[in-house]
C-alpha cells in the first residue's frame, strides 16, 4: 500500500484491475463457439469434413460459406431490432415483457393496411377492410405500425413513471393486452398478400440492413447524446438522476416509447419478410430479446450495457442456431444450449464485476 | 338484501338451462392456430344459424391443466354439452372422467384422444383420420419424383410440427412409412427438424439447410405454413421451384395461392369447418339424448394443380 490511499478509503488505482471492455469478452466467446462447431464438423463422422464457416466445395468466390454467414445474421436480425429497444429499457433500470406480443398485434394491424387487391388475378381472399384499404402507399402501413408502437409504449412508460407500479407488472399486463389485440383484430384469421412495395421492406437481406442501420443509430444515440446519458444515469441511480435535474418521468416514457416503436418496426419487417401476419407471431421474442441483451453484458440492475454488446449477443444466438442445424442436432438440444449459455453469460459477468470492484 | 340477490341469481342460474337456449362449452387448444381458427369459426357460424344454441368458446393456450380447468368450469356452470379440441391427446382420460361423472356429454374434435376406443356412452370423436393426410401428400410427392425421372435416387428434407403434437408425429411417421415402401424407397431424408408449424421458423431452417449446399429434390412439410416458409427461402436463394417437389398439408388460402403460382406441388385438404359443424351436431344430438356414432370421420382430400379449383373457396 502506498501513501496515496490516504483519505480515499483504501481505494487505489490498480492497473491490473482495469479490465478490457466487456464487449471483448463476448466477442471471444463468440469466436470460441464458432471454433467448437468448426471442430465438431471435423470430428463428427457423418459430417464428411464439411466446414461451418468456410467454403469447402468451391461454391462461393470468397473462402467463406457466404450462405451460412448470411443466415446467421438474418435469423436474428428481427429479434435483434427488438433487443436494441430492450437494451435501452434495461439500461434505464426497467424491463419490457410486452415486446413479443406487441410484434404479433402490430403485424396484424400493419398487414391490414398493406394488402393488395388482386392475388394471381383473383380478389384477395384474406381482405380485412373494404376496397379503400387495398394497394395503399407503403408509407401508410409503416406509419400506422409506428404509431401503434408509440401508443403502446406511451402507456407502458406512463404506467411505470406515474403510477410507479413495477415495470415487470406494467409490461406483463401489456403482454396480455397485446395478445388479446392480436387475436381480436381478425378473430384469429391470418392476414396475407401484401403489396409488392411492402414486401420489399423485409425481403432478402433487408432485415439485416435495418438491424445494422438501427444498431449504428442507437449506438451513437446512447453514446453521444443527452438522451443516452440520462438513460444510463437513471439506471445507475434514479434518485441521484432526479436530484441532478433530469426529468426522470418524462425520460422513462420516452425510453418505453422508443422500445415499443422498435418492436413495432420489427413487426413490419417480420410480416413483410413472411408475406403474412398471424396472431402467434412474436411468441417468446420478448424473452429472446432480453436474453440477447443479457448475453451482451447488459445488466438487469440497470446502468450498464451497450448496443455493441447486444449486437454481439444476437450474433451468439445466430451462430448457435445455425451451428446446431449444421451438425444436424435437434431443436431441444438447441434450447438447452441456449439456456445454459444465458446462465453462464450472467454468472461470468457477475464474477467479472465482483473481481473488478473488490478492494484488495 | 344481499341474500335475496344471491338467491335470485342462484335461482336464475339453476333455471337457465331449462328456460333458455342450449349452451355448448367449447375448449380450443390454441386460438393462434390457423387451421383451428377455421374450425372454430365453422362451429360458431354453424351454431349461430341454429336458433336457441349458444356457444361459449375458450382458448386453452396449449396448456393441458388450463384445459381441464375450463372443462370443470363448464360443468360447474351447467352447460348442456362440451366440445374439446385437446391440447394433449394423451391427457384426455381425466376430461372424459370429469364429464362422465357429471353426466355432461363430451365431444372431442380434430385431435384423436388416447381413450378413443373406451369413450363413455355419451361421448364422441369427430375428426379426419390423420394417417390419410401425411400419406396422401408423401405418396403424391413420390409419384411426382418418379415422373420427373428421379426414381434412381432422390434426397429431401422434412419440416415437422411441434413434437408434442400427435398430428406432427403421425404426419412425420406417414412420410417415413411412404419412403420405406418399395415403390418410394429411392427417397432418402438428409435431415428432419421441427419448425413448430411456423412459416418464419421454416424459412430460417430451410435457409440454414441451403447453406450446406447439398442437392435435394423434395421437401415434405407437416403443414402448409412451413411448406410456404421453405418455398420463400428456396426462392430467395435462387433455387428453381421446378426442380424441387414441395408438399404440405391443410390447403390454406395462402397455400393454394402458392400452388397457383407453381411453387407448391401438393397439399391435403382437411375440412376444418366441416369438423367444426360435425362436432356441434354430435354435441347437440348427445345433449338431446339421441344416438350418435362414436367416431365420425370426415375424409381428407388430396389437392394438386389439377383439382385446385374445387378448393379455392373452402378453408
Amino acid at each position: 500500500m502506498s501513501k496515496t490511499d490516504h483519505g480515499v478509503g483504501g481505494l487505489t488505482y490498480d492497473k491490473s484491475k482495469k479490465g478490457w471492455p466487456n464487449e471483448v469478452n463476448i466477442f471471444a466467446a463468440l469466436i470460441l463457439i464458432i471454433l467448437i462447431f468448426e471442430a465438431l464438423g471435423q470430428f463428427l463422422p457423418y459430417m464428411n469434413d464439411q466446414s461451418f464457416l468456410f467454403d469447402t466445395n468451391g461454391r462461393f468466390d470468397t473462402i467463406f460459406n457466404e450462405a451460412r454467414l448470411k443466415i446467421i445474421i438474418l435469423q436474428v436480425a428481427i429479434i435483434g431490432i427488438i433487443s436494441l429497444g430492450v437494451t435501452q429499457v434495461i439500461i434505464s433500470g426497467g424491463i419490457d415483457l410486452s415486446s413479443g406480443p406487441l410484434v404479433g398485434a402490430a403485424a396484424m394491424i400493419v398487414m391490414s393496411f398493406a394488402q393488395t387487391e388482386l392475388v394471381n388475378g383473383n380478389p384477395n381472399p384474406k381482405a380485412v377492410f373494404g376496397d379503400w384499404a387495398f394497394d395503399l402507399p407503403v408509407i401508410v402501413p409503416v406509419i400506422v405500425g409506428l404509431c401503434f408502437g408509440a401508443f403502446i409504449g406511451a402507456i407502458n412508460g406512463s404506467l411505470i413513471a406515474f403510477t410507479r407500479i413495477p415495470p415487470f407488472i406494467a409490461t406483463l399486463g401489456m403482454f396480455l393486452i397485446c395478445r388479446g389485440i392480436a387475436q381480436w383484430w381478425t378473430k384469429g384469421q391470418p392476414v396475407s398478400f401484401p403489396t409488392e412495395s411492402f414486401a420489399a421492406l423485409g425481403s432478402g437481406m433487408m432485415p439485416v440492413v435495418w438491424f445494422a442501420l438501427l444498431a449504428v443509430l442507437f449506438h451513437l444515440v446512447l453514446r453521444y447524446t443527452l438522451y443516452g446519458k440520462h438513460t444510463y444515469a437513471i439506471g445507475s441511480n434514479e434518485d441521484a438522476a432526479r436530484m441532478s435535474g433530469i426529468n426522470v418521468k418524462r425520460h422513462k416514457v420516452l425510453v418505453y416509447m422508443i422500445a415499443s416503436m422498435l418492436a413495432a418496426f420489427a413487426a413490419i419487417i417480420l410480416s413483410s419478410k413472411n408475406l403474412t401476419a398471424q396472431t402467434g407471431m412474436g411468441q417468446f421474442y420478448e424473452l429472446f430479446a432480453i436474453a440477447m441483451a443479457v448475453i451482451g453484458g447488459v445488466s438487469l440492475t440497470g446502468g450498464r450495457g451497450s448496443i455493441i454488446g447486444t449486437v454481439l449477443g444476437a450474433m451468439v444466438f445466430g451462430v448457435i442456431q445455425s451451428g446446431f442445424t449444421y451438425i444436424k442436432l435437434d431443436a431441444f438440444y438447441q434450447l438447452m444450449a441456449m439456456g445454459a449459455i444465458i446462465i453462464s453469460a450472467v454468472v461470468l459477468d457477475q464474477w467479472r464485476q465482483q473481481r473488478g470492484s473488490s478492494r484488495n | 338484501m344481499k341474500k335475496t340477490l344471491l338467491a335470485a341469481t342462484a335461482m336464475a342460474m339453476l333455471g337457465a338451462p331449462m328456460a333458455m337456449a342450449e349452451t355448448i362449452g367449447v375448449s380450443i387448444a390454441r386460438f393462434d392456430d390457423n387451421f383451428l381458427t377455421v374450425m372454430r369459426n365453422g362451429m360458431e357460424d354453424y351454431a349461430g344459424g341454429i336458433d336457441g344454441v349458444d356457444l361459449q368458446v375458450e382458448d386453452a393456450v396449449d396448456d393441458v391443466a388450463k384445459q381441464l380447468d375450463q372443462i370443470n368450469n363448464f360443468i360447474a356452470s351447467g352447460v348442456d354439452a362440451i366440445i374439446v379440441n385437446a391440447v394433449d391427446t394423451s391427457a384426455t382420460e381425466a376430461m372424459s372422467q370429469a364429464a362422465a361423472s357429471a353426466n355432461v356429454p363430451l365431444v372431442y374434435v380434430n385431435r384423436e384422444p388416447v381413450n378413443v376406443d373406451t369413450l363413455p356412452d355419451n361421448q364422441a370423436f369427430v375428426a379426419s383420420n390423420e394417417i390419410e393426410s401425411g400419406t396422401l401428400a408423401a405418396f403424391e410427392a413420390c409419384k411426382m419424383l418418379r415422373a420427373a425421372g428421379h426414381a434412381g435416387g432422390a434426397k429431401g428434407y422434412m419440416l415437422m410440427g411441434q413434437l408434442s403434437n400427435q398430428a406432427a408425429v403421425q404426419r412425420s411417421k406417414d412420410v417415413e412409412d411412404v419412403i420405406g415402401m418399395d415403390m418410394c424407397n429411392f427417397i432418402t431424408l438428409i435431415d428432419k427438424q421441427t419448425a413448430e408449424w411456423s412459416r418464419d421458423k421454416a424459412q430460417d431452417l430451410m435457409t440454414n439447410w441451403l447453406s450446406s449446399g447439398e442437392e435435394f429434390q423434395v421437401v415434405f412439410a407437416n403443414n402448409d405454413e412451413m411448406a410456404i416458409g421453405a418455398i420463400q427461402a428456396m426462392k430467395a436463394s435462387g433455387v428453381s421451384m421446378e426442380d424441387v417437389v414441395v408438399v404440405g398439408v391443410d390447403a390454406t388460402q395462402d397455400a393454394l395461392v402458392a400452388m397457383q403460382a407453381g411453387d407448391l406441388d401438393a397439399t391435403v385438404f382437411q375440412d376444418a369447418a366441416g369438423q367444426g359443424q360435425g362436432s356441434v351436431d354430435a354435441a347437440l344430438s348427445l345433449a338431446r339424448g339421441e344416438d350418435v356414432e362414436q367416431k365420425v370421420y370426415i375424409p381428407f382430400k388430396l389437392v394438386t394443380p389439377a383439382n385446385i379449383d374445387d378448393f379455392l373457396s373452402k378453408n
